[in-house]
């Protein structure tokens, strides 16, 4: 809503500067989003008497006009020539300046002859936007005064964001008694009341509501013997300044008592409508009207319609038709001033996708009380710029709907506040809002909801009124006693403990949205994706199933700007169809990933190799590690889209959990990867289902190991994680650890053959070993290895 | 009663523990300190000469010409291991010198990870509000109407549930389904899990349906907070907050209430924070206005309240929802929102000292 400030002063002469009433007003639910003055570029423009419009000698167009500036005589040349010896025009002479131009104006010679500054038209002036000829002025204006002064030019407008619920703050008196309430200095209302013809109204026009739900209220009021005229210029300049078109006086009347009141009007060419009255009635289903933007609209029977005897001439609450519009051959205007129920002006303006003034205040609800208000207003201004009779009294159908009535107890608003709250504070901070409250039985107060309160339903809607007239600056601080220790659920411990161990792997955390185009489907398996039904960008229509997608995009995407060793990780949500379509019909599940590709690392100490499989390993081994797996191990590949010999579903206690490997060349390929990428993924709850509750101490041993190395040459295929579970069940209590420090194949090793050396520590937990029991041990596990493994001892 | 042969004793005694000295001071290796030892300390040296006389001394000649022999055989011997250890530490200096590094040299260092700003910020908060006695929980990112707008007073009719707003799942038989547009509806969760009191916040993903701009993303992150008891109060909210800002963003910061409008409470209140980058004196962050809008908050609607099942005129509470990738573009300096989501290792890799 913007507010032109000189408009809000006539209602309430607060005397406080643009800012600080901008101020006031934020503090008071009314935030203001930007303080314009639309001419502040207007300098030094000043009235002057035309005195001669002649034509110029080597132009068809441009015309010579002398013009008399309080004496000065001053010569312009100017591209149309609508106005006429004796009018008087906005003269810039040289050195002033007008909102249409960054310069200051100055002498210049067009086509030969002199022109000394120049007389403008509306749009120069940013009076409203009529650039179709200079703009002649009113003949009571005093020549060589200047414009700014003469016209209040000199304003500034506050634009403010007004919430959905507050429909009365649309309005310059909604406004004015919010900056009353604040200020204390009193408000007047606009003056309504108007001469009336002897005539009847209802003699002249008829009004027929069919549907009283959707219209509980309808007033009209008639204006014969109607001229139309530009209206004042200070009209047009705030209507232009609201944000508005200034038209006619007819029309501009109308506009301005809503900018005024709040309450939308409609003014008919009563001499077009057939029938010379108005019926409002339900859209026959299809029925097609072309509106006031000169759109064809197709209307449903659940729209409301205003129509003359023949067919629609508006929707009702949202926009007339060009059908019954007024123009300057009006005589004779019924005016429209009704209260339609909100929901279905908001639902008609929704299906149409046409929002305007009008729709929006009746969308969010008028004030029921205010229609023969708010003629009456119009009729007087329509009256009063351009001329007619106003006929007697107003055509009424319908009637406001009584007051709600609100109990308040001042205790429950100590309480809910959380600052005592007497009776007659209560009584106070409502009646600055102008909203009656009253003692009642009980120690209640009974409150009487204005009419142009529909955000009042309940006790806590005037709580607030109560603590936003007292000020929400007031408002002491307190903190509740929770009485219990904070802490994070078990999900979000986990997965800052995932975080903390990736991280200290040596990833970095990566960021993706949600989503997944279906090559992000494909490459990860799209059973179950969910569908987007909106999504934000068409070619990722799908609610992402894994993490690794987004990832290989962000490797390739820093690959192609020069980092090409990267290693990054995400947590986060990934989401199918419930296999069975139970419930939840779309799972989610916390998901964590990698992916790494590139270098191993860069500089001086830099491994001269790429990242790999076993890279990616030993950030799962850290990983669960970290969360005490113990019993974790390396299932079959798990297929596409990863390299068959360089990858394993990770099992966790016999159940799959996730997977680790190297995808497959074409499918990184197909990402604009072309080396090795290891990537792994989790379900993250796998994880902390397999952790231990509680770690327990397990004694240190006191008495020393007995070292052995253990080389064993054995078939090619057979993984080292094989013969280390041979050693480890062989060896029974007396094995502590084993570790594989060596694997190669080649030379002096027979191909098809290769050598994994173990390094074993024997250990008891009651003595020193004796070289015989480690070597009997020992002797042991050979010859396990030898006979299950087809393995040969090459050293040990 | 002089004796000459008594005096000549201790002259050698004298003399030797001169020499001795100086064979010893001047040894320059192992070799040498070992030949002086002998010469000096040896059983054919005068020290032990001079010893092997002392049996035919009388007592007191016995004693007093011992006890000097003692003397200077101690000072020998402790210069012998003076000298010894000298020798062997310019030994070591010797091989250290050799064994020489550039210290200059980069460091072997494991691969930095790091976290995500997004996740600092998320934590900070989280650990704040555990701080504070509240529980850190985890809601779902697909929500159903009910829960994303009904049961937040939000109805049918609201502009923000149209289609601009809200992106929408598309699964068969279930017209619901959405993605949450806001945290609120954990609001509505938490208290149908149990009965008050409730102290939570719940940091997630929220999604609306905007094209993708310096400043908007369809997918970015909020943290909503709630709190239900007997007795909670508009004040306890602005007590809250103000600790939160205050521990978040510094001692100094100051937080403005305004009146503002939100379906699910009432009072309503637009939280402001006094600008952390200027102080509160104006900036462009700000906007000139020396206050940054991060938070929606008010008192639960009684018809919240009611939605769940609980006694509005017993319980009573708070909520607050905002967003924070702006205060962590705020926070690090980040000028555009799309910075975020790159995953660009050079902006990742600013927050190792970070996390």
């Amino acid at each position: 809503m913007k507010i032109v400030l000189s408009w809000l002063r006539e209602l309430c002469s607060v005397d406080l500067s643009a800012e600080a009433l901008g101020e006031l007003l934020s503090a008071k639910g009314m935030h203001t989003e930007s303080i314009e003055r639309p001419w502040e570029g207007l300098e030094g423009v000043v009235i002057a008497r035309v005195l001669e419009v002649a034509d110029h000698p080597d132009s068809d167009r441009l015309c010579l006009v002398r013009v008399d500036v309080a004496g000065t005589e001053r010569h312009v040349v100017a591209g149309v020539r609508n106005m006429r010896p004796g009018d008087l025009v906005a003269y810039a002479g040289p050195g002033s300046r007008v909102p249409a131009l960054a310069e200051p104006l100055g002498v210049r010679t067009l086509r030969g002859e002199r022109s000394e500054g120049m007389i403008c038209s509306a749009r120069e002036l940013a009076l409203s936007g009529d650039h179709s000829g200079i703009l002649v002025l009113p003949v009571d204006a005093a020549v060589g005064a200047d414009v700014k002064t003469t016209f209040g030019l000199d304003d500034a407008v506050l634009d403010l964001e007004i919430e959905a619920n507050r429909p009365d703050e649309l309005s310059m008196i909604g406004v004015a008694r919010e900056v009353s309430a604040a200020t204390g200095v009193p408000w007047t209302k606009p003056e309504a009341g108007v001469a009336e013809g002897s005539e009847p109204a209802e003699a002249a026009a008829s009004v027929s509501v069919l549907d009283p739900d959707r219209c509980p209220r309808f007033v009209a009021r008639v204006v014969v013997d109607v001229t139309t005229r530009p209206s004042p210029i200070r009209v047009q300049a705030r209507l232009t300044a609201a944000g508005m078109r200034p038209v006619s006086s007819v029309v501009d009347a109308t506009n301005y008592a809503m900018l005024e009141l709040g309450q939308p009007m409609h003014p008919y060419d009563l001499a077009r409508l057939a029938g010379r009255g108005v019926i409002v009635r339900r859209a026959v289903q299809g029925e097609r009207l072309v509106t006031l933007d000169d759109v064809e609209r197709t209307l449903s029977a659940e729209d409301l319609v205003i129509a003359d005897a023949d067919r629609a001439v508006g929707i009702a609450g949202v926009m007339g038709s060009a059908a019954s519009e007024v123009s300057a051959s009006t005589r004779e205007v019924l005016l429209e001033s009704a209260f339609f129920a909100p929901r279905f002006v908001m639902r008609t303006s929704r299906h149409l996708l046409l929002q305007t003034e009008a729709s929006t205040r009746f969308s969010r609800g008028a004030d029921p009380e205010l229609p023969g208000t708010a003629a009456s207003r119009a009729a007087r201004l329509m009256v009063e710029w351009g001329s007619g009779t106003v006929l007697r009294g107003e055509i009424e159908v319908g009637a406001a709907p009584a007051r709600r009535r609100l109990a308040l107890r001042p205790a429950r608003a100590s309480l809910l506040l959380g600052y005592p709250v007497g009776e007659r504070d209560a009584v106070e901070a409502l009646g600055s809002l102008e909203i009656p409250a009253e003692p009642s039985a009980g120690g209640e107060l009974s409150v009487d909801v204005p009419s142009h309160r529909p955000d009042l339903e309940l006790e806590a809607d005037l709580i607030e009124e109560i603590v936003r007239a007292q000020g929400y600056e007031r408002m002491p601080s307190s903190l509740p006693s929770t009485r219990r220790a904070g802490g994070m659920v078990a999900a979000f411990a986990d997965r800052a403990r995932i975080r903390e161990a990736l991280v200290r792997a040596g990833l970095r955390e990566a960021l993706s949205l949600s989503f997944a185009s279906l090559a992000d489907l494909e490459l990860m398996g799209a059973a179950g994706a969910v569908r987007v039904a909106n999504p934000p960008a068409a070619d990722e229509p799908f609610l992402r199933t894994s993490l690794i997608p987004n990832l290989l995009k962000a490797l390739a995407r820093n690959l192609a700007r020069g980092r090409g060793g990267a290693a990054l990780f995400e947590v986060g949500h990934v989401f199918r169809l419930h296999p069975t379509g139970g419930e939840p019909p779309a799972e989610e599940r916390e998901a964590v990933a990698g992916a790494m590709t590139g270098p191993a690392g860069e500089g001086l100490h830099a491994p001269d190799r790429d990242l790999d499989f076993l890279d990616v390993k030993g950030v799962i081994e850290s990983l669960l590690a970290s969360f005490g797996v113990a019993s974790w191990g390396l299932g079959d590949p798990p297929g596409p889209p990863f390299h068959p010999g360089r990858s394993a579903v990770v099992m966790i206690a016999t159940r799959p959990a996730g997977v680790v490997g190297e995808l497959h060349p074409r499918a990184a390929g197909a990402f604009g990867l072309p080396g090795r990428v290891a990537v792994f993924e989790f379900d993250a709850s796998a994880l902390a289902a397999a952790r231990p509750a509680i770690a327990t101490y397990r004694e240190i041993p006191r008495f020393p190991p007995v070292r052995r190395d253990l080389a064993f040459v054995v078939p090619a295929p057979t993984p080292a994680g094989e013969v280390r579970d041979a050693i480890l069940q062989q060896g029974g209590e007396l094995l502590d650890t084993v570790l594989l420090f060596d694997a190669f194949e080649g030379e002096p090793i027979p191909a098809g053959r290769k050598n994994l050396a173990f390094s074993l520590e024997l250990r008891s937990p009651e003595r020193t070993l004796t070289d015989a029991e480690a070597d009997a041990t020992v002797r042991s596990i050979v010859e396990h290895v030898e006979r299950t493994l087809g393995a040969e001892l090459r050293s040990g | 009663m002089a004796d000459p042969a008594i005096d000549e004793m201790l002259r050698v005694l004298e003399q030797e523990r001169a020499r001795g000295l100086e064979l010893i001071g001047a040894a320059s290796s192992h070799e040498e300190l070992e030949r002086a030892e002998v010469a000096v300390l040896g059983r054919k040296s005068p020290l032990a000469s001079v010893q092997r006389g002392l049996g035919a001394l009388a007592d007191e000649n016995r004693r007093r010409v011992g006890q000097r022999t003692n003397e200077v055989r101690e000072t020998l011997r402790s210069a012998v291991a003076e000298r010894r250890s000298t020798l062997d530490r310019s030994a070591d200096d010797r091989l250290l010198e050799a064994d020489a590094l550039d210290v200059t040299l980069s460091g072997r260092r494991p691969r930095p990870g790091s976290l995500h700003p997004l996740t600092i910020v998320q934590r900070e908060i989280a650990d704040i509000f555990m701080r504070l006695g509240y529980q850190v929980l985890d809601g779902p990112e697909v929500e159903d109407e009910w829960h994303n707008f009904d049961a937040l007073n939000i109805p049918q009719d609201h502009p923000a549930r149209t289609m601009m707003d809200t992106t929408f799942v598309d699964v068969p038989g279930h017209p619901e389904l959405l993605l949450r547009t806001h945290t609120s509806p954990m609001q509505i969760r938490t208290m149908q899990a149990g009965p008050p009191p409730i102290y939570v916040v719940v940091p997630g993903r929220v999604y609306r349906n905007e094209q993708i701009t310096a400043k908007n993303m369809p997918v970015f992150h909020q943290v909503e907070g709630l709190a239900i008891d007997e007795g909670i109060s508009f004040a306890d909210l602005k007590g809250t907050l103000e600790a939160f800002y205050r521990e978040l963003l510094g001692p100094e910061r100051q937080i403005r209430l305004t009146p503002s409008f939100f379906p699910f409470v009432e009072p309503g209140a637009q939280v402001e924070v006094s600008c952390f980058v200027c102080g509160g004196g104006g900036c462009r962050t700000c906007g000139f206005t020396g206050w940054i809008e991060t938070m929606g908050a008010g008192m639960v609607h009684p018809r919240v309240l009611e939605a769940v099942g609980y006694d509005a005129e017993r319980w009573t509470g708070f909520a607050f929802g905002g967003g924070y990738d702006r205060l962590a573009m705020i926070r690090f300096g980040i000028p555009d929102i799309r910075i975020l989501w790159e995953n660009d290792i050079r902006f990742l890799e600013q927050f190792e000292a970070s996390g």
